[in-house]
């Protein structure tokens, strides 16, 4: 299979953004730019189950998804080697599903049922699978981007070549702790990537009542490196987010992306996003991450059946998740009282992979000196040929 | 545990806490200081941040000397922000470190309250997820520190599930239940009095010494009457207990989360008259836990109401006689019991 | 301030809230020396900071208190200027605040009358003794009857016991113990009865009829009760008993129908399990023996003693233990544990000819069976070749109430319909035994 560059494209509005090719060897093979259309369909369909499963009032609470983000959680997770870790956000489902997530928890997760991710101690997207490298969210934002900069801490300490990663959407840079989060992550020249989704609004309040100078211009202040991609664009983030997260592992520090795209449902299931004028998001509709990328891939001579097959395989997948999702029992309310407190630490574990650069690389000789890089390869995780 | 590259500098020579005797007598702050060397040495993993710590030593000096031996990275400067603070922490800990986080005073907690509530308290429960943190609370008044430097917050703690509540009174509690606070897998807050800091001494054991977290300790024993304290008002409950004479108990609780209910109810019922005492405000704190405690369990033990006794519920004043009109004083202390002993 | 202050004190100060020490580094003026007000006239170290000291006042250094070197406690006089100006105004913060000082006292006159308050202690104390509080001296504020003088009191009369240190529920102060104490009877509530009813006569429950009515009360409470019932043909137990209760009568055995319905209703367990279990919060608790608790009607009230690991009883070793059970609970002989650890609770009201029933469950169990009167009456029969007639059979109502939180009424009827089918078969297989 031969390798493909990464290409880097404009953003929505036409603009011309960074665009350099990648100075690494941040290539990747078609297997890989199959496994971005992969990861970002299983978002997608997984998200529009479990809409189905919200509206059937199998959900308590709200809902919340990514529709039109798909590109950014995919595309920024793949840039990352297993004993890297994250803090995702709840619009970036892809990036769980890359790090090796089922759709399955992440359902039963949001009925609260004993099979989610949290067991029913917390809901919808604040989860974070210990055993795959990943902390939960909490709804204070952007609270993670300091825990991401102490996982990061750690390895600049141990000096470990690994990477943190969090995401955070544009509202949160106006939160006192985005500054606290970039300052501490500046000064300490911490190995740490911060994604920041520009979506246009926070909840409703749109980008001109929300900061007066855009917030990627703030990182040069920082002390580091600031960039904007087109966030509906899968391999112009993961390019970005590779470049970024090499430079961490060299000890240059941090980087901040901003991604630029489109929320295309509401803040919730709840918003009707009135707020929203239609052209705008009729433009963005033509623009959508998942069909850009499938475009492109046909038009770079991908078998066009290939690509149908991958979208049926990932529908099979996620009907059999739900399904064992709504299976999954609800808690024991005797867990209620259970786990407040901790009786021993244990370690965070190794995520998945699946970006073939991660291959070949000798479990003996990676970035973890206790060899903690296992198997790193994520291809055909669930079962799906590719 | 990755194996890290931190290079251990070789120790110059101990400063503050001689280690060549069984056990010394240090003052509160040089217990604080003893435990936090004996746990840097002993693990790799330990570490303090917070600010003003490194080259000055902190505001009340218990890391002076620290970034000479253990070097700037594991003796870390922060900038002026106390959710990075303990926010970096969480991360860190979350990765198989173990922050020891310093707010430069107690009442700084507010500004990263959201932090240790919201990330580090509901971890374990949210997501299975350790949290091994230690946030030192240099706490206190009755030095003109004012509204802003003289809180005893600890009731807010209590309010967080998920945290751990540790407040010594001695010199010897100060170093075990700071080690026992290091090793604990939870996030704990440490509120070491500022009141203590000097003018507590003690013996207090060389090299390994915990106190383990959830007992109390019994200070003195007696048969009329009972005090539950806490942190500074354990020496005026001493005091007031030794210059009245009467048979008095004084219980130190030393944890306030988890609290030790059977020590607290052992105590109430062997008297039948109590009186608890902080130096925090009344409303909603400690001394009202621990009274709806004995109310519920001990009802039929209770030969007098529970009285508390602690600051009036306002900031704390800076003038001194406003102060001292408002924290517990020693004569406050003695009226109490007195009323206490004739009813 | 006053012409009086010539003289100005200077204190060591407190640089730092936590500290309450310094040392003299050095004097930087000697005595005699002329000084100006804020003239920087000695240098402190603490553990914190080293700080020059601005003189408080102008004059002269009259005296040294305390030389380099010495550590002095924060606000010691380190010196003393003289012949100047007054004292600044910082040493006005020294006098009296205005309006009240010293302790906040309240006043001891008019003290109320506390001799007929008493404390929860004192009340459960006296009522535990049968102290008549009346004639306790009360040593405490107006009067009042303390701890300390209550056990005086009984110390003075007899040894005092280990009473007071009775503890309540673990979990809820409002709950009752577990093992209902000997509390002596309430008070006749002086309430006027309804004149309706006419002349009543009111009496305290005994303890014992005190204890069955919050159990049963409990157990109500407790459990989702349902009652199941079928109806047997006692024909071949009449007939299997007939052969052998004159022997056993000469061994002392009275062998009762009790004991066949007893041995039908073990097999039943075994192969019905979660009918020999109980409850403990979400859990269902599988007993490995079955403990046979049988209702024993006393004139006082119901006990219930147990045959423990009653699966191993034939018919007759069942019949020779309920006979001794019945015996010594009818002697008042029965221990705490002859009352305990019960799996499955047998009732037999129909030897005073009643003829169905909906028994309460003995918590924390899930089943209790209930015998009812056996009788003679019509029944449909069919012979071997399935020809019906209308026959005269000794009949009665198995009657089972149990728990639907542990199971469900197609169990309850199958563990029946077998129970009975071993009874129509007069329970041959013990015999093997």
């Amino acid at each position: 299979m031969s390798a493909t560059d990464v290409r880097m494209r404009g953003d929505a509005r036409g603009s011309a953004t960074a665009g350099s090719r990648p100075e690494r060897a941040n290539a990747l093979t078609d297997q890989d730019r199959l496994a971005l259309l992969r990861y970002m369909l299983m978002m997608r369909l997984s998200e529009e189950r479990t809409l189905k499963l919200y509206k059937q009032g199998k959900i308590p609470g709200s809902f919340y998804d990514g529709c039109g983000q798909e590109a950014i959680g995919v595309g920024a997770a793949f840039a990352l080697a297993p004993e890297d870790r994250l803090c995702i956000l709840h619009r970036d489902l892809g990036a769980h599903f890359v790090r090796g997530l089922t759709p399955d928890r992440y359902m039963a997760n949001y009925m609260g049922r004993s099979g989610g991710v949290t067991g029913g101690k917390d809901g919808n997207m604040h989860f974070g699978e210990r055993e795959l490298g990943c902390v939960g969210m909490v709804s204070m934002l952007p609270d993670m981007a300091l825990v991401a900069s102490g996982l990061a801490l750690a390895f600049k300490m141990r000096g470990e070549r690994r990477v943190a990663m969090t995401f955070f959407g544009e509202g949160s840079t106006a939160n006192g702790q985005w500054h606290e989060a970039m300052n501490m992550a500046g000064v300490q020249r911490l190995p740490v990537v911060f994604m920041l989704e520009n979506n246009q609004f926070a909840y409703s309040t749109p980008n001109e009542l929300e900061f007066a100078v855009d917030p990627i211009e703030r990182a040069r202040t920082y002390g580091f490196e600031g960039i904007t991609v087109d966030g509906n664009d899968v391999e112009a983030v993961f390019g970005a987010a590779a470049r970024a997260a090499d430079r961490a592992r060299d000890g240059g520090g941090p980087t901040l992306i901003e991604c630029r795209t489109m929320r295309m449902h509401g803040h919730g299931a709840h918003d009707d996003m009135s707020y929203v004028p239609e052209e705008m998001l009729a433009e963005w509709r033509d623009r959508d991450p998942i069909e850009l990328h499938a475009e492109r891939l046909a038009a770079e001579g991908f078998d066009q059946d290939e690509i149908e097959r991958l979208r049926a395989a990932v529908s099979e997948l996620v009907e059999s998740c739900a399904e064992r999702a709504v299976a999954s029992p609800m808690p024991d309310p005797e867990t209620a009282e259970h786990g407040v407190f901790a009786d021993r630490w244990e370690p965070l574990g190794d995520g998945q992979a699946p970006w073939s650069r991660w291959d070949d690389r000798d479990p003996g000789h990676g970035p973890h000196a206790d060899g903690g890089a296992g198997s790193s390869n994520g291809h055909g995780d669930l079962g799906i040929a590719a | 545990m990755s194996g890290g590259t931190i290079t251990r500098l070789e120790p110059s020579t101990p400063r503050g806490g001689g280690e060549s005797a069984a056990a010394s007598e240090l003052t509160y702050l040089e217990a604080i200081s003893d435990a936090l060397r004996t746990e840097m040495r002993r693990d790799e993993t330990v570490f303090c941040l917070g600010e003003d710590i490194g080259a000055f030593g902190g505001a009340f000096k218990v890391t002076d000397g620290f970034i000479e031996e253990f070097g700037e990275a594991r003796v870390l400067d922060t900038p002026l922000a106390e959710n990075a603070i303990i926010g970096t922490a969480v991360g860190a800990a979350i990765e198989g470190m173990r922050p020891v986080c310093e707010m430069q005073f107690a009442d700084f907690i507010s500004c990263g309250f959201d932090q240790l509530v919201n990330v580090a308290g509901k971890m374990h429960y949210r997501q299975g997820l350790a949290v091994p943190i230690v946030v030192r609370l240099p706490s206190g008044g009755g030095f003109s520190g004012g509204p802003f430097h003289s809180q005893n917050p600890e009731a807010w703690f209590m309010q967080a599930p998920g945290l751990k509540v540790v407040a010594p009174a001695t010199a010897a509690d100060a170093k075990g239940l700071l080690v026992s606070a290091i090793r604990d897998p939870n996030p704990v807050c440490f509120l070491e009095h500022k009141g203590l800091y000097r003018s507590v001494k003690g013996e207090v054991p060389a090299g390994e010494h915990t106190v383990p977290i959830g007992a109390a300790r019994r200070v003195r024993e007696g048969e009329e009457m009972t005090v539950i304290a806490y942190g500074s008002a354990v020496l005026l409950a001493e005091q007031a207990a030794e210059e009245l004479g009467g048979s008095i108990e004084v219980l130190d609780l030393r944890t306030l989360v988890p609290l030790d209910r059977d020590a607290v109810l052992a105590a109430a019922r062997k008297t039948g008259k109590v009186l608890i005492a902080h130096e925090a405000t009344a409303s909603a704190g400690v001394g009202a836990e621990v009274a709806a405690l004995i109310s519920e369990r001990a009802f039929e033990d209770l030969d007098a109401p529970v009285r508390r006794l602690c600051a009036a519920d306002v900031p704390i004043p800076f003038s001194p006689p406003l102060e001292q009109r408002v924290l517990p004083q020693l004569d406050d202390m003695k009226e109490a019991l007195d009323e206490l002993a004739r009813y | 301030m006053s012409s009086l202050a010539t003289r100005t004190e200077v204190v060591m100060p407190q640089m730092g809230v936590s500290v309450s020490e310094g040392t003299i580094a050095s004097w930087l003026v000697s005595v005699g020396d002329r000084v100006d007000a804020d003239e920087a006239i000695c240098e402190v170290t603490t553990d914190k900071i080293d700080v020059e000291i601005p003189c408080p006042g102008a004059g002269v250094l009259e005296e040294i208190v305390v030389e380099e070197g010495e550590t002095v406690e924060v606000g010691t006089v380190i010196a003393i200027v003289g012949g100047g100006a007054a004292p600044d105004a910082e040493r006005a913060t020294e006098a009296d605040p205005p309006g009240e000082t010293g302790p906040r006292e309240t006043p001891e006159a008019g003290e109320i009358d506390r001799s007929a308050y008493h404390s929860p202690v004192v009340r459960r104390i006296a009522d535990e003794h049968g102290i008549e509080l009346g004639e306790v001296e009360g040593r405490g504020v107006g009067g009042r009857i303390r701890k300390a003088d209550l056990l005086a009191h009984i110390d003075a009369d007899q040894p005092r016991g280990n009473g007071h240190a009775r503890t309540l529920h673990s979990e809820s102060p409002y709950r009752p113990e577990p093992e209902p104490g000997s509390s002596p009877a309430t008070a006749e509530p002086a309430g006027s009865p309804d004149e309706l009813i006419g002349a009543t006569r009111r009496e305290p429950m005994a303890p014992m009829r005190k204890a069955i009515a919050e159990h049963m009360v409990a157990s109500r409470r407790t459990a989702a009760h349902c009652t199941t019932v079928v109806e047997a043909d006692f024909g071949a137990v009449a007939r299997a008993r007939a052969g052998r209760k004159e022997a056993l009568a000469r061994r002392g055995v009275p062998l009762t129908y009790l004991a066949y319905v007893a041995r039908a209703a073990i097999e039943g367990l075994e192969r019905h399990p979660i009918l020999n279990a109980s409850i403990d919060g979400n859990e269902i608790v599988h007993h490995e023996d079955v403990n046979l608790g049988i209702a024993v009607a006393l004139d006082r009230g119901l006990v219930v003693p147990v045959i423990r690991r009653a699966q191993r009883l034939s018919v007759e070793g069942l019949a020779a233990e309920i006979a001794e059970l019945a015996a010594r609970a009818r002697g008042g002989e029965l221990t705490p544990d002859d009352v305990a650890g019960g799996t499955f609770t047998i009732t037999n009201p129909g030897q005073f000819g009643a003829v169905i029933a909906t028994p309460i469950i003995n918590q924390p169990q899930v089943g209790i069976l209930d015998l009812e009167a056996i009788v003679r009456r019509p029944v449909v029969v069919a012979d071997q070749r399935g020809e019906e007639s209308i026959a005269v059979r000794p009949m009665s109502y198995l009657c089972m109430s149990w728990d639907h939180r542990a199971l469900d009424g197609a169990e309850a009827a199958r563990f029946l319909g077998f129970v009975r089918a071993r009874i129509e078969a007069g329970v041959e297989a013990e015999v093997e035994r």
